[in-house]
C-alpha cells in the first residue's frame, strides 16, 4: 500500500473516531436506504420535490411527470482509476414519488443547485385553499 | 463539559462524506459528495499528514413549507484522510462542482519511475 489511508497511523486519533462511528445516530444509516434521499414539501402555492443527487447534471436526469406521480430517473458514472476505497454510490437509480394531488403540469419547473436537485410542482388552481367571501345578507 | 453535552450543543448533525479515493497514472483523486455545500462553506486544512475537509451546507427552506418526508437536511461533512509522503503537498488542487469536491494529489517527482541509463565504463 503506498497511501496511508487507514492504517494505525495516530492510532489514538484514530480510535477516538472509531468510538464516534460506532455510536452515530441511525439517521446517517437512514440515508442509505433509497437512493437518491428525497425532501417533500409544500407551501400554499407549489409542492417541492428535493433530492441530493451530486455529481450528475441536470440534463443525464429524466423527469416524468404522471397522473398522480413523478419519477427520478438517472445514473451516477464511476471514475476510471484503481480504486483503494469506493463509497459513493454508483448506477442508475429510480425514485417515484407520489403526488397527492393535482398540479398545475405546464409550470412545473426543475434546477439543480450544488448537486440538490429542486423540482416545483405548483398546485393546480383546484387544490389552493381559497378565502370565500361572505357577502352580508 | 464533557464530550456529550458538547455533541449536543451542535446545531447541526455531522457525517462523513462518501468518498471515492483512486488511483490513476498521474496520482491519487479523492472524490467526496458533499450535496448543498456552497464553494465559500468549504475548507481544506492540510496540517502535517492529515487533509482534513468539512463544510456546512446552506440550504434554503421556505417559511411556509410543510415538510411530509425529509431524508435530508442541513448538516455538517467532515472527513480527514492520512496523506503518505508520496504526495507532493505543494500541488494539492481542489475543485468543488455539483456538489462533488474532487482532489487531486500528485506524486512527488522522484517517485515517478525512471530508467537509468547505463553508461559503458
Amino acid at each position: 500500500m503506498v497511501m496511508d489511508f487507514n492504517t494505525l497511523y495516530n492510532f489514538p486519533f484514530r480510535f477516538d473516531r472509531l468510538i464516534d462511528e460506532f455510536f452515530k445516530s441511525p439517521e446517517a444509516e437512514g440515508r442509505r436506504l433509497a437512493y437518491p434521499p428525497l425532501n417533500l414539501s409544500s407551501d400554499d402555492a407549489n409542492f417541492y420535490v428535493r433530492a441530493e443527487i451530486p455529481g450528475v447534471d441536470i440534463k443525464d436526469i429524466e423527469l416524468t411527470l404522471t397522473d398522480k406521480t413523478l419519477v427520478i430517473k438517472g445514473e451516477r458514472q464511476t471514475e476510471q482509476g484503481r480504486y483503494y476505497r469506493q463509497e459513493r454510490p454508483a448506477g442508475v437509480f429510480h425514485r417515484v414519488v407520489t403526488i397527492g394531488a393535482a398540479v398545475d403540469r405546464e409550470k412545473v419547473s426543475a434546477s439543480m443547485t450544488n448537486g440538490v436537485l429542486t423540482v416545483v410542482l405548483p398546485k393546480s388552481e383546484q387544490v389552493k385553499p381559497r378565502t370565500i367571501s361572505i357577502e352580508a345578507a | 463539559m464533557n464530550e456529550v453535552m458538547k455533541k449536543e450543543e451542535r446545531a447541526v448533525p455531522t457525517y462523513r462524506p462518501a468518498t471515492d479515493i483512486l488511483e490513476r497514472e498521474d496520482g491519487f483523486y479523492i472524490y467526496m459528495d458533499m450535496p448543498g455545500v456552497d464553494r465559500q462553506q468549504l475548507e481544506i486544512d492540510l496540517n502535517g499528514d492529515e487533509l482534513t475537509v468539512s463544510a456546512v451546507t446552506s440550504m434554503q427552506l421556505g417559511e411556509n413549507e410543510h415538510f411530509s418526508e425529509m431524508q435530508f437536511g442541513n448538516c455538517e461533512y467532515r472527513r480527514v484522510v492520512s496523506l503518505s509522503d508520496i504526495v507532493d503537498r505543494e500541488r494539492i488542487k481542489a475543485n468543488l462542482s455539483d456538489g462533488v469536491l474532487e482532489l487531486h494529489l500528485p506524486k512527488v517527482e522522484r517517485i515517478q519511475p525512471k530508467r537509468i541509463e547505463i553508461t559503458k565504463g
